[in-house]
């Protein structure tokens, strides 16, 4: 393809300037469309682990095998001291929180109520990905205070200060039982603590269920939310695990992965409406030129114009409209991704609403997202609106090649 | 286990006349494993059974010593308790023994449970929610320690038929729309000499098979039969089961009537 085809392309599509504008609008913004879609996808998916694999789930997780199914007092994690101390050791290891979770019966008055009680660290919890993110360690557990979840606090009337009763079985198969004072209330983003959760520093947990040296569950941290396979092998090795179930985010959570499929499911949706969108434009107009041209191919062929060469100009014609209005759309874009990225983007302002935090199966979602782009995505939709546009001037171009130069000049 | 002819007891007066045609029936479907047609004498109202099986550790006054055995893999808890009850309205349990758990107790009075737990001086309610988990760690639930849910009422029955493992008459209860927290079928095998429950199976809400009763070694206590040993076996549960021994019983004593209250059990341990 010589400079002249493009320069005669280009002149081709200013003698109609509005019409090759609109053209471009619509391509530019069905880019658009579909680059700030992506990026609102991708930073509600990010989101969306971040809460999973935040103070619920973590990288990794350790458990006394049995103890997911059967929730089972007795199985438990034993020789936790010397158990956490080999976990921290891991290069990739950033935090490792013990927890404990046992049913118990408790009360402030005479009626009680059902409860789980939480032991944990309040050191490793303090971190912001834990429990207890934002507190400062201690401040308001251990010597038996305890922390309420928020909603069960409200529905059952408990307020700081009061002193109560938690009734459970010990792991000899004992009634354990004993007195506590409630510190405060208090709200994670994991639905069930807040719903159910007695939280008490584990120590305490261990002497009330008479548990010893032993936790339910270790959740750990690591360096690579993306590479904790790594670290899950390296841990299986470890003497002080021998006994233990160690399993990885994604083995513990796997709809998280059939969600990232729905997520880019979706993104796929919209890049077809692109396409139908720039094709439609496009092909409109290709169509619209070549008719109005008719009488001027005809005349350019029967100078002796080769049909090949006015197929290459058409179909330039259209990479031009579709590569500019791609160019604007990405510009576009980017400048959204920009903007909001820096602010966060909250569905709830678009609605007039605060911002909200909506519990769902044990989740804790935000309406505020970090909207983020691959470079990829862009690629897509340069990709997607090129074969658009190549494919709608098809026709066209066969429709010059079989042109009659003398029917075509008494067009 | 197998059995037979299968219908439902309306009137006795009707009983007779369908007697002779299900047993036909029963003889030309299953032969090989059914106990002979003659077996307990005249086929029995599944009303009536469960009614006396409903009374059968009740009175006007009851008072029992149990041995309760709480076995499961790895260790076995033997707990000694005294239970005190009243018709069907009013019961108290008192743990004697082990040493840690002693005078924790569980009060019934109507539909209401409560525990006390003496270490830390309080009485608590038991919410509707959690009547059907474990008594105390063992297999019976909070429900059938107070009996709550009464199985001739909460339940529709229907007589089975002849059971021949364990052999007797089986009657079937499916629960009554609408009562929350009961078993939605239980299978229930009378003996045919005495018509004392002997096996009795527990179906969850979900359908799924929970948990067998067994009603073992009955003997004459406090002038009455009653099976003296229950064993719960829950299913599912490799190596786990609740023993409960009858040690003494008494029936129609003169009991204190404000024995069955609150204030008595705080103050009196």
């Amino acid at each position: 393809m010589s400079t002249t085809t493009l320069r005669i392309a280009w002149r081709n599509l200013g003698r109609n300037r509005k019409r090759s504008f609109l053209v471009l609008l619509a391509v530019a913004l069905g880019q658009l469309a579909f680059l700030s879609t992506a990026a609102l996808m991708r930073g509600y998916g990010d989101e969306y682990i971040r809460s999973l694999t935040g103070p619920l789930v973590g990288h990794l997780q350790v458990h006394a095998p049995g103890w997911r199914e059967d929730r089972s007092i007795d199985e438990a994690i034993d020789h936790l001291g010397e158990t956490l101390a080999e976990i921290r050791r891991d290069p990739e290891v950033t935090r490792a929180s013990p927890r404990i979770m046992a049913p118990a019966l408790a009360a402030v008055a005479e009626d009680g109520f059902m409860a789980m009680v939480v032991g944990l660290d309040p050191a490793a919890e303090s971190h912001e990905s834990g429990l207890l993110a934002g507190e400062s360690p201690g401040a308001r557990l251990g010597a038996k205070r305890v922390l309420v979840g928020r909603n069960l606090a409200l529905r059952s009337g408990i307020e700081p200060g009061m002193e109560i009763a938690i009734v459970g079985q010990d792991l000899d198969g004992s009634i354990a039982n004993d007195l506590y004072t409630v510190s405060g209330v208090l709200m994670t983003p994991v639905d069930m603590v807040n719903s159910l959760g007695i939280v008490m520093d584990l120590g305490d947990a261990q002497r009330l269920f008479v548990m010893g040296d032993r936790a339910h569950e270790i959740v750990v941290y690591t360096r690579d939310l993306e590479r904790v396979e790594g670290t899950v092998e390296r841990l299986k090795a470890l003497p002080s695990l021998g006994g233990t179930e160690i399993l990885s985010w994604q083995e513990i959570v796997p709809h998280v992965t059939g969600l990232s499929r729905i997520i880019r499911g979706f993104g796929l949706i919209v890049l077809a409406i692109v396409f139908i969108a720039a094709a439609s434009g496009i092909a409109n107009t290709m169509l619209m030129s070549t008719f109005e041209r008719t009488h001027e191919f005809g005349m350019l062929l029967s100078l002796g114009c080769d049909p090949g060469r006015l197929a290459r100009i058409m179909a330039v014609e259209a990479a031009l409209l579709g590569l500019l209005g791609v160019m604007v759309g990405t510009a576009l874009g980017l400048t959204f991704v920009v903007a909001t990225g820096e602010s966060w983007f909250d569905y709830a302002a678009l609605s007039g609403r605060d911002a909200y935090e909506v519990a769902f199966q044990g989740l804790h979602l935000t309406s505020v997202v970090h909207p983020r782009i691959h470079l990829s995505d862009v690629g897509v939709g340069v990709a997607a609106v090129l074969l658009t546009a190549f494919v709608s001037v098809l026709w066209p171009m066969v429709h010059i090649a079989r042109l009659e130069p003398m029917e075509a000049m008494r067009a | 286990m197998s059995w037979a002819a299968h219908h439902t007891e309306r009137t006795s007066r009707w009983g007779g006349r369908l007697l002779p045609l299900a047993l036909v029936l029963a003889a030309a479907a299953a032969p090989a494993q059914t106990p002979t047609p003659s077996a307990g004498g005249p086929v029995p109202e599944a009303k009536e059974l469960l009614r006396r099986m409903d009374e059968l550790y009740e009175s006007s006054g009851t008072m029992a010593e149990v041995e309760i055995e709480i076995v499961k893999p790895g260790r076995t808890r033997t707990l000694r308790l005294k239970n005190w009850s009243r018709g069907e309205e009013k019961a108290l349990i008192v743990i004697e023994a082990p040493a840690r758990d002693a005078g924790t107790a569980t009060l019934k009075v109507g539909d209401n449970l409560w525990n006390y737990l003496p270490k830390i001086s309080r009485t608590i309610r038991i919410p509707p929610s959690m009547m059907m988990g474990s008594w105390m760690g063992t297999d019976l639930t909070n429900d059938d320690l107070v009996r709550e849910s009464s199985y001739e009422e909460d339940y529709t029955s229907e007589l089975v038929g002849r059971s021949a493992d364990p052999p007797g008459w089986e009657v079937r209860l499916d629960a009554r729309a609408g009562i929350a927290g009961l078993w939605d079928r239980v299978e229930i095998v009378f003996s045919f000499e005495d018509r004392l429950p002997v096996e009795a199976r527990f179906y969850d809400r979900k359908g799924r098979w929970a948990r067998t009763m067994h009603f073992e070694d009955a003997r004459r206590m406090g002038g009455r039969l009653i099976p003296s040993r229950i064993t719960i076996v829950p299913e599912g549960e490799e190596g786990q089961r609740t023993i409960m021994q009858y040690i003494t019983v008494e029936f129609n004593v003169d009991l204190d009537e404000g024995m069955f209250s609150l204030s008595r059990l705080e103050r009196k341990r």
